[in-house]
């Protein structure tokens, strides 16, 4: 009985066309969108080498230390080549800042000017650069004078300078004093796009457990009826039921995870047996929200196809499918709510699978997943125990 | 007439969903443009920077967290590791300075006349003063800057000077030598991305609201022995396609109309001549919406199907023209795909808009090409639309 | 002879709505039960009742003798129930749908193949075995409700108006396979608010209106009860108001109207009615294009005791 009802309630929701596409298309060409829209992104924001011109005067070209470093800035071969340079005259720097080909010029008259057209990243950092040369100079200065003024000196002054000054330019590039970069090497936040993703799909399972827990109960549908009338334990046919809706998303996150892994190139971090339990509770809270919502409310399956897609789409948005800030502002000021919210549960668990190095967090999430499906279990059994009605 | 009164009969028995699915639409490009202004406001200059000190906070330490202070916007996390990464992955933070217990000391006993075996002493020892955590974007490159200018500065000097209120003098003068900056843009380009960003979400929700909504009133047109009835009357489909068209975009118009209260209230004032553009350009689009949901809901047959077709119409012009995710920042072969897509066009109006000084024949001329670009659109839509509708008619 | 079902003093509320209002009555072996009732006067609920499916405030039920619950596995395995709604899987064809609903009942693969094959040939579907329930016709969905209904040769069967809104031609279909069904060894509960079914497939008919039995018997027995034997009408193009009235003074005749061009007679006893009548509008020289005589149906006996028609 309970594989004989396993397999046709298999073969009814893969032959459900709605439910297939919601539940395997739907999260797939979402995620496609996520991948064209986001990839580029996180290069976007990284520093570009930056266009500008610099007005060709005179006064340029006596400056020594900002012709020097801007020529080292500028560099093809440097590692870190900063700006890409046009030397031109004043009338085509305007020219080319009106074209916007340019983020500024620098135009040395009496002093340095930095002219630019918007006060935007770009712009700051040539006036930085610029100010860094000019800073540099007076530091050499300071120091010279300094030095003139505490050290007695043999030998000839113009030599002195001289060695002073090319020990402080060394001091300028190679600093005693270390700075260590201790990012973590993943940071990439629109990972946390795709994490919702998978979570959204893990509750959208819920409309599968939903459609087929429906086909079972006589108060919800006339084959529910006939089953009512037969001589079959109840419960069995729904265990086998929710099986079967269990495999089918299963099978659907499956074809998600291979997807988003090998073609979208989406990371979950490399602890594959954790990400393989949250998978599977996250889609058991699913089966289990799709459950209560079968059995509780009375209403037609649309109805509940929609409350299932409304509530998960709140959930969603709220753990940053629309917008990765908005996880952020609810963590940080409404903690509450996205401890509640099952599609944060799972998007945080993957967030901190991948970003944490400890699994405090993780297993709290999961925990948290356990309750929110046992809740959801017992208001089903509690409304499932009925086994006449009132009115059908 | 008729077709019209129907219309609106249909429209009033779908109006709570109408009504519950503008009014997401509406909450999501409001709540989204209230969040945005991370993403958008690229033009900010000062990094938010997250200083952990976990030296004493006097001397040359306090005269670092000064200068970063007044440069940087220096933010407020709560003091425990995981806030402070979690700051830093959402970007709330874009670079984080942990100042070393031994900050101070370190930079101090660089002094040129403390004994070089001291000085040995403490090079062998971890010369790390500062550790950073950075997101490696624009922003974290100029918080970069910052703290590599400092320390530099406080290594030269140290080692040049003894005192300490010599050296942070020194260092505080060598900073204050700034360049003059001179910009030469009059234009509030803060508020126009602002106002580009919500015009741009617009396309995605006048999109997802006119075919949803057009769609679901249409199918009930449609519906098989109602549509065997309008074939057989007098009326020539033509005609008949015209005056559901015509109500549809009275829908649309209206749809639209709530759009631009919105947009008003959430933006506030822009100049008349760039609010103009705006608002012509979001009502071409709004009536091309309306010609593709038309052409879709002539498509489809089955009811069930409008939810994902919409979906996926609206969700994916959006993503690929840079309505959720600004242009400049999409790869490049998904901008050449998105020339195919009236969204594409609608959208990069809004984005030559924004960087619109003067208006002159040069600026407006891709302007309203643009527009003629969806103007096509909508008749193409059109034609397609009455091509469909004669083919079925034969069948 | 055995009594399959019983009923007794059913009674089930909505509310303070009485659906089902004291209601008692058996079912013998082998026979047909005919449930006749206009809409909403409780047989589907009735019939609900009886299968467990609904809570009722008071009242027994037995089947082969032993108490109807909803976990009673024994009584339900040799039950068949066919509900007004039609209920199959959209996703499943013909035979995966009948297979579905048989393997409730029979585990054995074979003997369940045998069944459905015997249930396609019963409602005439072999032509359809592989259609899906889209793909067919509303009398042939019918059927199709039927078969899965009745696959696994249940001992007692319940139809609950199984021909509605169905062409003549499936419906003579189901109306020979329930008299199969019957022939075969099943006991069958039939409602439904079609007279001529009543009329010619059961055996003892109860009559139902606003939850209570107005009237219990065979087709004949309860016509008796209408003391209408005989019902003429008359096409005529125009009718004197005295000839009316002389005809109502006839033998035997219960009631004569005259509207719209046709004569409308009913007599309480049958024997020469026609053809005195027809002597008479002769003699007073009266032309009519048609004239023709029936028995009366159980609707004038429903007619008769509620004084409303039982269609609506």
């Amino acid at each position: 009985m309970f594989l004989h009802n396993l397999k046709y309630s298999l073969k009814t929701l893969f032959k459900n066309k709605m439910l297939i596409f919601w539940t395997y298309a739907f999260p797939l060409i979402l995620g496609t969108f996520f991948y064209l829209a986001f990839s580029n992104i996180e290069n976007s924001e990284k520093l570009d080498i930056i266009d500008i011109a610099i007005v060709d005067n005179e006064e340029f070209n006596n400056s020594i230390a900002l012709k020097e470093s801007f020529r080292n800035l500028s560099g093809e071969n440097e590692q870190e080549q900063l700006f890409n340079i046009k030397y031109v005259d004043l009338a085509e720097a305007k020219t080319l800042l009106e074209n916007d080909e340019i983020a500024g010029y620098l135009l040395v008259e009496d002093s340095p000017k930095v002219i630019v057209k918007t006060s935007g990243i770009n712009e700051t950092i040539l006036k930085y650069v610029t100010e860094e040369i000019i800073q540099n100079e007076d530091v050499l200065t300071n120091i010279i004078e300094e030095k003139l003024n505490s050290t007695v000196i043999d030998g000839s002054i113009e030599e002195f300078i001289q060695n002073v000054r090319e020990d402080a330019i060394s001091m300028l590039d190679t600093s005693s004093l270390q700075i260590r970069d201790i990012t973590s090497k993943k940071l990439s936040y629109t990972m946390i796009e795709f994490y919702t993703l998978i979570a959204m799909t893990a509750l959208y399972g819920g409309i599968i457990g939903m459609t087929a827990i429906n086909q079972n109960l006589a108060n919800m549908s006339n084959n529910g009826k006939r089953i009512a009338v037969s001589p079959t334990n109840r419960i069995k046919i729904i265990f086998s039921s929710l099986l079967s809706s269990f495999i089918v998303q299963i099978i659907g996150l499956f074809i998600l995870f291979m997807y988003t892994v090998f073609a979208l190139k989406v990371d979950y971090g490399n602890n594959f047996p954790m990400i393989i339990l949250l998978s599977l509770t996250g889609s058991l809270a699913g089966l289990s929200l799709g459950l209560a919502v079968g059995t509780i409310f009375k209403i037609n399956e649309n109805l509940k196809t929609g409350i299932i897609i409304a509530f998960t789409m709140l959930g969603s948005f709220l753990s940053g499918m629309m917008g990765i800030t908005m996880k952020y502002i609810i963590d940080t000021n409404a903690p509450i709510v996205n401890k509640l919210n099952p599609v944060n549960m799972i998007t945080d668990g993957f967030y901190s699978l991948y970003y944490y190095t400890t699994y405090n967090r993780f297993y709290f999430n999961i925990i948290s997943l356990l309750i929110f499906s046992l809740i959801m279990i017992i208001l089903s059994v509690l409304a499932l125990r009925r086994q006449k009605y009132d009115s059908i | 007439m008729t077709v019209f009164k129907t219309f609106s009969q249909v429209l009033n028995k779908y109006k709570a969903t109408v009504l519950m699915y503008t009014v997401m639409l509406v909450l999501f490009g409001g709540l989204n443009f209230k969040t945005s202004d991370n993403n958008v406001n690229f033009t900010a200059s000062k990094p938010d920077v997250l200083i952990i000190n976990e030296d004493e906070n006097i001397g040359i330490t306090k005269d670092f967290i000064d200068y970063l202070s007044e440069y940087t916007n220096i933010k407020d996390i709560e003091n425990n590791e995981d806030s402070i990464n979690d700051a830093l992955f959402y970007r709330d933070v874009n670079y984080i300075i942990y100042i070393k217990p031994n900050f101070r000391e370190s930079i101090l006993s660089n002094s040129p006349n403390k004994d070089e075996q001291f000085k040995q002493l403490i090079s062998s020892s971890d010369r790390t003063i500062v550790e950073i955590k950075t997101t490696g974007d624009y922003q974290a490159s100029i918080a970069d800057m910052l703290v590599n200018k400092y320390l530099h500065l406080a290594d030269i000097y140290s080692n040049t000077f003894e005192d300490e209120n010599e050296i942070i003098n020194h260092i505080q003068k060598t900073l204050s030598l700034e360049v003059e900056t001179e910009l030469t843009s009059k234009v509030d380009t803060n508020t126009l991305s602002q106002v580009t960003f919500y015009y741009n979400f617009l396309s995605y929700s006048v999109l997802a609201g006119c075919v949803y909504v057009i769609c679901l009133i249409l199918s009930s047109f449609k519906n098989k022995e109602i549509n065997k009835r309008t074939i057989i009357s007098s009326m020539n489909y033509k005609s008949f396609n015209l005056k559901l068209l015509l109500s549809n975009c009275l829908f649309a118009i209206v749809l639209w109309l709530i759009y631009i209260i919105l947009g008003f209230l959430l933006v506030g004032s822009i100049p008349t001549n760039y609010l103009i553009i705006y608002i012509i350009n979001s009502f071409i689009f709004t009536i091309c919406s309306v010609t593709i949901a038309f052409f879709i809901s002539n498509l489809i047959n089955n009811k069930n199907a409008i939810n994902g077709i919409v979906n996926v119409v609206a969700l994916g012009s959006s993503f690929l023209c840079g309505a959720f995710v600004p242009m400049e920042w999409l790869p490049d072969f998904v901008l050449k795909i998105a020339h195919v897509l009236p969204s594409y066009w609608y959208i990069k109006t809004n984005e030559l808009l924004k960087g619109v000084e003067v208006f002159n024949s040069i600026t407006l001329k891709p302007i309203i090409t643009n527009m003629l670009v969806l103007i096509v659109f909508i008749i193409a839509f059109v034609v397609l639309t009455n091509i469909v509708t004669k083919l079925k008619l034969k069948k | 002879m055995k009594t399959i079902l019983s009923v007794e003093n059913l009674i089930k509320k909505y509310k303070n709505f009485k659906a089902v209002d004291d209601l008692s009555f058996d079912v013998k072996k082998g026979e047909i039960l005919g449930l006749l009732g206009p809409n909403g006067s409780g047989k589907s609920t009735t019939i609900n009742c009886i299968l467990s499916l609904l809570k009722f405030e008071s009242g027994k039920i037995t089947i082969f003798g032993c108490e109807m619950r909803p976990d009673a596995y024994d009584i339900k395995k040799d039950i068949g129930v066919v509900f007004q709604e039609v209920a199959v899987f959209e996703e499943l064809n013909v035979i995966d749908n009948i297979d579905y609903f048989c393997g409730l009942y029979i585990k054995d693969k074979e003997y369940r193949k045998k069944c459905i094959d015997d249930a396609i040939k019963l409602v005439g579907l072999e032509d359809f075995k592989k259609f899906y329930p889209k793909q067919l016709s509303g009398g042939l969905l019918r059927r199709l409700n039927i078969a899965c209904g009745i696959a696994h040769k249940p001992k007692l069967v319940f139809l609950d108006e199984p021909t509605v809104a169905v062409d003549p031609q499936s419906r003579n279909n189901i109306l020979d396979g329930i008299k199969k069904l019957r022939d075969n060894g099943a006991t069958i509960i039939y409602t439904t608010h079609y007279m001529e079914e009543v009329e010619i497939l059961c055996d003892r008919v109860i009559i139902i209106d606003k939850g209570k039995i107005i009237a219990s018997g065979t087709g004949d027995e309860l016509k008796e009860l209408s003391k209408i034997e005989e019902k003429v009408t008359v096409e005529i193009d125009s009718l004197d108001e005295k000839i009316l009235e002389e005809i109502k003074q006839f033998k035997n005749v219960d009631e004569a109207t005259y509207n719209n061009g046709i004569l409308f007679i009913t007599y309480k006893k049958g024997k020469n009615n026609l053809s005195s009548l027809i002597d008479y509008l002769k003699k007073v020289d009266v032309h009519y294009d048609k004239i023709y005589s029936e028995r009366p149906t159980l609707n004038d006996v429903f007619l008769y005791l509620t004084g409303k028609e039982l269609r609506d």
